[in-house]
């Protein structure tokens, strides 16, 4: 899945367009996204460090079983 | 030529009927090609749709990203029903719209250009078919003029709804990953801009920079077209130099001289007190007050009237207006009208509405795919800040008294279908 | 091929027939709970997600054992093509024919679902409609193939199946979720007909159209009643066209 990297940091990000509400990614990343009143998630926008391996663990997990495939994961180059 | 300094330059010329051809020369001179993109960005020109972006930098962008077929779009929706500027704009100079669109194809290396309005706006779409077909008989090779109407909604002036329009025939904002993005039609990069902005391009190219920064501030060069409704004799078009005191605006506009507040930019703008009436109409001062110049809207609201009321009906509308791609907004803006019905009708439940306000325009924020919500949101907190006193009375259950003489101040259009609002 | 008959690959391909057809019910029921968003409290949504897709490869692999031993026994003269071109067995021509036909939809359902990551997700959920054709069809095949099916526990099997997917459809179908777009889904059953859509057709931009379309796309205006609240998909009116609800996006 991917080279292992120590530096930099990733965004899980929604394309709300896309997005049905299923809730999928709350159950499999709680810790990055919270479910609003209507069903959508509320993610974090602050960059998680890639070497968080838990988090972006999870965060794949949520990609892939989003079932309108309405995730996806950004690197950016700063972390917290 | 404008001599420099003065007043009217989009609306120069204005008479009854739009420019033909030939007058527009005689007003403006022939056009010219030149460096300019030099001057664009020497000139401090940004976009009069709203969102203010630097106009050179979007050239540039589309100058630069490789692409064949690259296309020009001009957009005339004016999607904002307290705006009509682009409307007379183009029933005075649709000659220097085309111009300045004409101008930013040569500069990208477009030769295609997709004028942009809606069809329910039948004068217009007559002026700018009369426009074009001047310059097709002039025979002017280089470019292409190709009118389009999409159906007026809200959200089809977005310029991602406008090409996905064009590309789709389905006027829904496109979710955008990366900011910046490049539009498409079909394989053809676009650039997206409005028509004022158009027209100032035109000004530009054939005047200059120094020329364009004769007027306005230093952070805000250039004049803008404001259009000033709500509590005035009747709506208004002016063209005022970015950096006017407000006061000054509201009084050549015919406007309550004495108001309550104003709503600014458009229905996804803020309101401003009346005590601020005395800004310089510029983002520089206006952006520190919570508001922004946006598409040049004005809404004067008498003191007659209730803020609050004016937001429910805005806001009422807007969720109606809403593309309902996104859950967010969908969803969140009716609840946010709900809310707010609840407090201007004040039941027992105002004081848990106006929690509920507050947390949802947290939880609404940022979450759409376009700026829709967010314009919400925006105006809605702003409401709660300008209009604090009434509200606290809508809380503790007493209606003011502007909310219950019903009289209103916003345009909003009517909303035809009621089923069309989701309601929780 | 020479005879390559034996009483252990008829059986086979029967009982493993059933199999399938038992394992694709659960998959089909399964499938409709993820749509209609069960799970949370005890279940995780992504769990019965997860089960809907181990099911299946499950259920793909039994069907694969079907399959060839069915082909292989030269106790029916099925040959291979028949699997995945309909109608062309020399034994059952229909029956099989009607099998295959459920083969050649399942596979372009499993296809899809591996690529799912790849190819659009409204390309996917258009492919995967086509899933319940498939469901059907195998019921079908196994009634008209009818060594088991038509009586005793065979029967019983199907006749539960079959239950279980009528209920599952109806299900489907009546406690759809209230979505934000009543246009998101590639399928008729989107409840965007309620209301005829503002914009009509596909205008030529010229103003003499303008007031034609401007006059016939004024709706008809309802009284407001009190208290109207809508719990269905809220129509769009930015579709023009509902004569076409497989109308696709394009890939954003």
């Amino acid at each position: 899945m991917g080279v292992k990297r120590k530096s930099g940091g990733f965004v899980l990000r929604v394309n709300p367009i896309l997005c049905d509400g299923f809730g999928h990614c709350g159950e499999l990343a709680p810790d990055l996204v919270h479910i609003d009143e209507w069903g959508y998630p509320m993610i974090t926008t602050q960059p998680v460090p890639l070497a968080n391996l838990s988090a972006l663990e999870s965060a794949r997990y949520a990609v892939r079983g989003c079932p309108r495939q309405a995730l996806h994961i950004e690197r950016t180059a700063e972390t917290i | 030529m404008i001599a420099e300094r003065t007043l009217p330059r989009v609306l120069h010329g204005a008479s009854g009927r739009p420019l033909s051809l030939s007058q527009h020369e005689s007003a403006f001179g022939a056009s010219t090609s030149g460096p300019l993109l030099d001057h664009l960005e020497a000139s401090g020109l940004t976009g009069r749709g709203g969102a203010a972006f630097p106009t050179y930098r979007k050239a540039r962008l589309l100058r630069e990203h490789r692409g064949h077929h690259k296309l020009v779009v001009v957009n005339a929706m004016e999607g904002e029903p307290a705006a009509h500027k682009d409307q007379t704009l183009l029933a005075t100079n649709p000659h220097l719209v085309l111009d300045g669109a004409r101008m930013l194809a040569s500069t990208i290396g477009a030769k295609d250009i997709a004028v942009c309005v809606s069809r329910e706006n039948v004068t217009t779409v007559n002026n700018l078919q009369r426009a074009i077909h001047e310059r097709e008989r002039r025979d002017e090779r280089g470019v292409r003029f190709e009118l389009h109407t999409p159906p007026q909604r809200y959200v089809a002036g977005e310029e991602s709804a406008l090409v996905h329009w064009l590309n789709d025939n389905e006027s829904l904002p496109q979710y955008r990953a990366r900011r910046p993005h490049v539009l498409r039609i079909g394989h053809a990069p676009a650039l997206v801009d409005n028509a004022e902005t158009c027209a100032n391009v035109a000004l530009i190219g054939r005047f200059g920079a120094d020329w364009f920064r004769g007027v306005g501030t230093q952070r805000s060069p250039g004049s803008v077209l404001v259009s000033v409704s709500g509590a005035v004799e009747r709506p208004h078009v002016l063209e005022v130099a970015l950096g006017t005191p407000l006061r000054t605006v509201l009084r050549h506009g015919g406007a309550d001289t004495d108001p309550q507040a104003v709503l600014l930019g458009g229905y996804g703008g803020s309101w401003l007190d009346a005590e601020h009436l005395d800004v310089a109409l510029a983002d520089e001062t206006l952006v520190p007050l919570g508001a922004s110049v946006g598409a040049g809207v004005v809404v004067v609201l008498a003191r007659s009237g209730c803020g609050v009321a004016e937001t429910q009906r805005i806001v009422r509308w807007m969720a109606n207006e809403s593309a309902r791609q996104c859950g967010p907004c969908a969803f969140g803006l009716p609840a946010l009208a709900s809310d707010l019905a609840h407090l201007v009708n004040p039941g027992r439940d105002a004081s848990d509405a106006y929690e509920r306000l507050v947390e949802r325009c947290g939880v609404i924020n940022g979450r759409g795919a376009c700026r829709h919500p967010d314009g919400v949101v925006r105006l809605v907190r702003s409401a709660l800040r300008v209009f604090a006193s009434d509200v606290e009375d809508h809380r503790r259950g007493h209606a003011c008294a502007g909310s219950r003489s019903g009289r209103h101040y916003a345009t909003v259009p009517h909303l035809e279908r009621e089923e069309e609002l989701v309601w929780e | 091929m020479s005879a390559l008959t034996s009483p252990y690959l008829w059986y086979s391909t029967r009982a493993t027939g059933m199999v399938t057809m038992g394992l694709f019910t659960l998959v089909v029921v399964l499938g409709t709970f993820v749509a209609n968003r069960v799970g949370g409290d005890r279940f995780g949504r992504f769990e019965i997600n997860e089960l809907h897709r181990s099911v299946s490869m499950v259920a793909i692999v039994f069907l694969a054992i079907h399959v060839i031993t069915t082909v292989a026994d030269s106790y029916v003269p099925t040959g291979v093509l028949s699997v995945v071109v309909p109608f062309t067995s020399a034994y059952r021509r229909v029956a099989v024919g009607v099998g295959a036909v459920s083969l050649d939809l399942l596979l372009a359902v499993w296809i899809s679902s591996l690529l799912k990551a790849r190819i659009a997700n409204t390309s996917w959920r258009f492919i995967h409609w086509f899933s319940w054709m498939a469901f059907a069809t195998a019921l079908v095949h196994a009634y008209l193939t009818g060594t088991d099916a038509r009586h005793g526990w065979g029967l019983a099997l199907l006749v539960l199946c079959a239950a279980s997917g009528l209920a599952a459809a109806l299900w489907r179908f009546l406690a759809r979720p209230t979505r934000a777009a009543g246009r998101t889904a590639l399928s008729p059953l989107t409840a965007n007909a309620t209301l005829a859509p503002r914009a009509q057709g596909a205008p030529p931009s010229r103003p003499n159209a303008v007031a034609a379309s401007r006059g016939a796309s004024r709706p008809t205006s309802r009284p407001l009643g009190s208290g109207s609240r809508s719990h269905s998909n809220p129509p769009s009116t930015y579709t023009h066209d509902a004569e076409r609800p497989f109308k696709r996006r394009p890939r954003p």
